[in-house]
């Protein structure tokens, strides 16, 4: 057995160890741990390596030990502030997930173009400051921070389909998700990104992280309508949302009940859809609602919007009535695909 | 149940006195609906007065309960009176184009009660008239 004369030789080459890992870490504690794992791996290969080479096999050892913490530690800083919370869940799959969410990274990073990953990796790996790399591309500092924001836009979005392992259905998913990703409300209303979560389930799934990103919209409310107990929380969020503006008690209450039959619409007809409340502050203060479903659609918006005009049991007062309440009143609707409604109330003049 | 009554429907000589404490869906109000016709033939109710002075919305879906419980009730033969609407439920629900159709309405409790005094007498006459309010 060798394995005594091992451990006596192992034991022999502590302070030997110890000056390899000093030289290349400060900290005490670190530099002893990584004294202690490398002294282990030494250990478990000492029947494996030839009794004269123990020494140098401990040095390489206890430096590949140290290199292998600094690369993590680049990483998790690499990675920590951009695209998801990638601090270690205590569980079991942990290692897997972190390998998985590593692949994932680099496959996302190849999917960004030449030129977009040089720029994002000196500012982010090596520190270079905007001004630095503005110099060096012929650009000017701004355009260089916006190009950087574009670009890490993109590789969150391209980190969740590699994550996923999938590729998006259909040539809409890309740019809502880019959309969503870099906040860009304007965007997201050009590719009508509320209409695409509804009616894509890869999107949906995939937004939740971007989507709570950065900072919560407090000046939107969201609610998923699939039953008729939405309703009321799709009004009362509305109303709520109304009453930090200067809306007098009664004009809340025309906002709730507008929001309720367009609530009621996607219930009976066209579930699952949803309502998104949001304040507008131009061109003047006020609440604008936009009710979207997935629904049949209407074949004709124009008669929907008749009065006594119905499709079921003698109410026709969901669409006209909620015109007649709102300032402003669209329909936008596809046979097949789904409606959307948008109203406005405006708040009065003069209040403040 | 553990969470605090929506609805409550008490027995006050021959009239029923149903109260809504917060806003209904739509399944809570149907349901609502037939305790209120149940409790009719049980308590032998010859008035009902409906409380919505809590009520957020009269949408038309809420308008069109209301008015189908009116309408049930009579069938069963009690009078109903709504009461406690709101200024502003109100203004939305005739916005709305919504109303309560033929079922009475009083500002609140005191007066639907006084309402219901002066015409439970005569509803016999008036139910085979088909007049209900």
């Amino acid at each position: 057995m060798g394995g005594l004369d091992g451990e006596h030789d192992v034991a022999a080459l502590i302070p030997m160890v110890r000056r390899v890992v000093g030289a290349r870490v400060t900290d005490p504690d670190v530099a002893d741990d990584l004294v202690q794992e490398t002294l282990v791996r030494v250990l478990g290969a000492t029947q494996r390596v030839e009794p004269g080479m123990l020494e140098p096999y401990a040095i390489v050892t206890a430096r590949n030990v140290v290199a292998s913490m600094w690369k993590a530690q680049d990483r998790h800083r690499r990675n920590q502030h951009r695209v998801v919370d990638l601090r270690p869940a205590a569980a079991p799959d942990e290692n897997l997930l972190a390998g998985e969410e590593h692949v994932a990274i680099a496959e996302a990073l190849g999917r960004l173009s030449e030129r977009e990953r040089r720029t994002l990796l000196a500012h982010e790996v090596t520190g270079q400051d905007t001004r630095t790399l503005a110099d060096e591309l012929g650009s000017s500092a701004g355009a260089v921070a916006a190009q950087l924001n574009r670009s890490r836009a993109r590789l969150r979005v391209e980190y969740l389909l590699a994550l996923e392992q999938r590729e998006p259905e259909t040539d809409r998913c890309r740019p809502v998700l880019l959309a969503l990703s870099s906040g860009e409300r304007r965007r997201q209303q050009e590719v009508d990104a509320g209409r695409h979560l509804l009616e894509c389930q890869l999107c949906a799934r995939l937004s939740q992280p971007l989507l709570q990103r950065g900072h919560p919209r407090d000046d939107q409310v969201r609610i998923p309508i699939h039953s008729d107990a939405d309703i009321v929380r799709a009004r009362q969020g509305a109303r709520e949302l109304a009453a930090r503006l200067a809306f007098s008690k009664t004009d809340l209450t025309v906002i709730a009940t507008a929001v309720s039959e367009m609530a009621r619409n996607i219930v009976r007809f066209a579930a699952p859809g949803e309502i998104v409340a949001e304040l507008l502050e131009a061109p003047r203060l006020g609440v604008q609602v936009v009710a979207r479903d997935t629904g049949p659609g209407i074949l004709d918006v124009e008669q929907a919007l008749t009065d006594g005009y119905s499709t079921y049991h003698g109410l026709g007062m969901g669409l006209p009535g909620a015109r007649r309440l709102m300032d402003e009143f669209a329909v936008a609707s596809e046979v097949g695909r789904g409606t959307t409604v948008t109203m406005t109330k405006w708040q009065p003049e003069g209040r403040r | 149940m553990n969470t605090p009554a929506l609805v409550s429907i008490l027995r006050q000589g021959h009239y029923l006195i149903a109260s809504i404490h917060t806003a209904l869906d739509d399944s809570q109000m149907i349901r609502f609906q037939q305790d209120l016709i149940e409790q009719i033939g049980h308590h032998r109710s010859r008035g009902v007065i409906i409380d919505v002075a809590a009520l957020d919305v009269l949408d038309s879906f809420g308008s069109l309960s209301l008015r189908n419980i009116a309408e049930m009730a009579r069938l069963r033969g009690a009078l109903t009176v709504i009461v406690g609407v709101q200024p502003d439920v109100a203004f939305a629900m005739v916005e709305l184009g919504m109303g309560t159709g033929s079922v009475h309405t009083a500002l609140d409790l005191e007066e639907g009660l006084v309402y219901l005094e002066s015409r439970v007498a005569n509803a016999v006459t008036d139910m085979t008239l088909g007049i209900s309010g």
